[in-house]
């Protein structure tokens, strides 16, 4: 008796401008450069991207480009993946603050778990989505 | 200060919570309903109000709440359906309480039932989870939940052994809870917590809860009209409070820092009480270390000394701060989003003094806590407290 097949679920790639305007950051992704919503009123930075500034509620909200240095909030090892993420177990998923004052949720790359540590220093890795998307994960610096 | 008992819970029901029992959410509510017509006498026709909970199995219909209403056969002069996730059935109480008191009911069916674990295919939230978090491969609330972790080790002592006592009382609780999950019905030992495998590292299975299918509900009146209904038992609602999307706008606040901060001193506050006058704790527990966050942030004990604070306190049901004495929805079951009522009908039923070999004495009061929705790098997206009086 054989085994049916399991269908495997593919690894999500990212949709663009799946419920607002995203299409200015993955281009920029393409040209490795990380941009980011800055709030021309406050000067604050958000992220993820919104369709208006969250701290004005104005739709003015401007993409300005980021150095990609930051530093480790948390981190946690996935030994249970998302589905479409079985095959890259034990994977980190981390918290990763930049200067500007937001975090973005990515992989962490080219480390060992256990060099890992709250508040290392991190540089941006663009890592290539199986379609070819550039999708912004951290290495430490 | 003098509390205001003009409302009512006069009655409870829920289902036992269980596995992929590929039944719908409209037959796990009509079980509930059935039981409170039992115990109360009523009829369909006494019921004109209606607050249900939002689902995971049945969310696709933007009429779910008027579907319900036909389902049981009432027909209510006010309709309210919330999408607090499990927040949603204490945010429903203090909703009928107002409702009732605006007079645009009088006896309020609230009912929360879902089938999470009999789906098919999971709910989409989509938004920005398309983009920005399912690529990265982020195991939903397990791996936030491991990120809550990391941090609050970095920044505060956690001794395991804390989180396997909370592990071990929880799963006593559940052996003594007829309406438990079966499959979580089995003694465990501090050792089997801690040698419980990573999900999310340091997030382990055993910190996690298990989606099954259930229901549960109560019926809301007016303390007038349950005098006149002749009912017997009932309990109070005294103080409510409720926050959403705290702290989202501040993009590098502490992960740790939740809304129970706000919403833990407030009830406390509308209900003249401290938290040394709390009896029984039934708080919603996703994940035992939310647990050590709600008691550290309504104010139990100091932030980072949660540790302490569970391992010279007993949580038993008969110990001096019962805590889930169902089990909590880690060892009875997550009942999918009517989880959010498992602790608060627990605290019902303990307030009736109808809980039986677990009774707590002397169950006078009962703060009852709610947990909802996981937004981006954050901790969790609603957060509310339901303070209970005899």
């Amino acid at each position: 008796m054989t085994t049916p097949a399991v269908k495997k679920i593919p690894r999500p790639i990212p949709t663009p401008n799946a419920y607002m305007n995203t299409a200015p950051f993955w281009d920029a992704a393409r040209q490795r450069k990380l941009i980011v919503q800055q709030c021309p009123r406050t000067g604050k930075f958000q992220f993820f991207p919104r369709p208006g500034s969250v701290f004005t509620g104005r739709r003015d909200a401007v993409w300005t480009e980021v150095s990609g240095n930051g530093t480790l909030y948390s981190w946690t090892v996935t030994q249970s993946p998302w589905p479409g993420h079985e095959d890259r177990v034990p994977y980190v998923c981390a918290l990763v603050e930049l200067p500007e004052g937001i975090r973005i949720l990515c992989n962490i790359f080219n480390a060992k778990t256990e060099d890992l540590r709250i508040g290392m220093p991190v540089k941006l890795y663009w890592e290539e989505l199986e379609d070819g998307t550039l999708y912004p994960a951290f290495q430490p610096a | 200060m003098s509390k205001n008992k003009d409302i009512a819970i006069v009655s409870y029901g829920e289902t036992k919570i269980a596995l992929r029992t590929g039944r719908s959410a409209y037959d796990l509510a009509s079980e509930v309903f059935e039981q409170i017509l039992e115990k109360t006498g009523l009829e369909p026709k006494d019921i004109d109000g209606l607050a249900v909970s939002e689902t995971m199995s049945e969310t696709h219909n933007p009429f779910y709440s008027v579907y319900v209403a036909e389902m049981l056969g009432i027909t209510p002069r006010w309709n309210q359906v919330t999408g607090l996730g499990g927040c949603s059935t204490i945010a429903n109480v203090a909703r009928a309480a107002s409702a009732i008191r605006d007079g645009y009911c009088e006896t309020v069916l609230v009912i929360a039932a879902d089938a999470q674990s009999s789906m098919q295919t999971p709910v989409e939230q989509g938004a920005q989870r398309f983009e920005f978090q399912y690529p990265t491969g982020l195991k939903g609330p397990v791996g936030a939940f491991g990120l809550m972790t990391q941090r609050y080790r970095h920044l505060y002592q956690l001794k395991d052994e804390a989180l396997a006592k909370l592990a071990v009382t929880q799963r006593n609780h559940a052996l003594l809870n007829d309406n438990a999950c079966e499959k979580l019905r089995k003694p465990i030992t501090e050792q089997d917590y801690l040698n419980s495998k990573y999900v999310s590292e340091p997030l382990r299975m055993l910190d996690s809860v298990m989606v099954c299918d259930g229901a549960n509900g109560v019926l809301v009146t007016s303390t007038e009209n349950a005098k006149r209904l002749g009912l017997k038992k009932k309990i109070h609602p005294v103080a409510y409070s409720e926050i959403s999307s705290y702290k989202s706008t501040e993009f590098t606040a502490e992960i740790i820092d939740t809304g129970f901060s706000v919403v833990g001193p407030d009830a406390l506050r509308k209900a003249g009480m401290s938290v040394k006058d709390v009896r029984m704790l039934q708080a919603y527990d996703d994940f035992l270390i939310a647990l050590m966050l709600v008691m550290e942030q309504v104010g139990f004990c100091g932030p980072g000394e949660a540790s302490d604070f569970i391992l010279s306190n007993d949580f038993s049901f008969n110990g001096n701060l019962p805590l889930n004495t169902g089990g909590g929805q880690i060892s009875a079951g997550q009942a999918g989003l009517a989880g959010g009522g498992t602790n608060f009908v627990e605290a019902v039923r303990q307030m009736f003094e109808e809980g039986g070999t677990r009774q707590i004495p002397n169950p006078v009061n009962a703060m009852v806590t709610g947990i909802g929705m996981i937004p981006y790098g954050r901790n969790w997206g609603v957060s509310n407290v339901l303070i209970l009086e005899q």
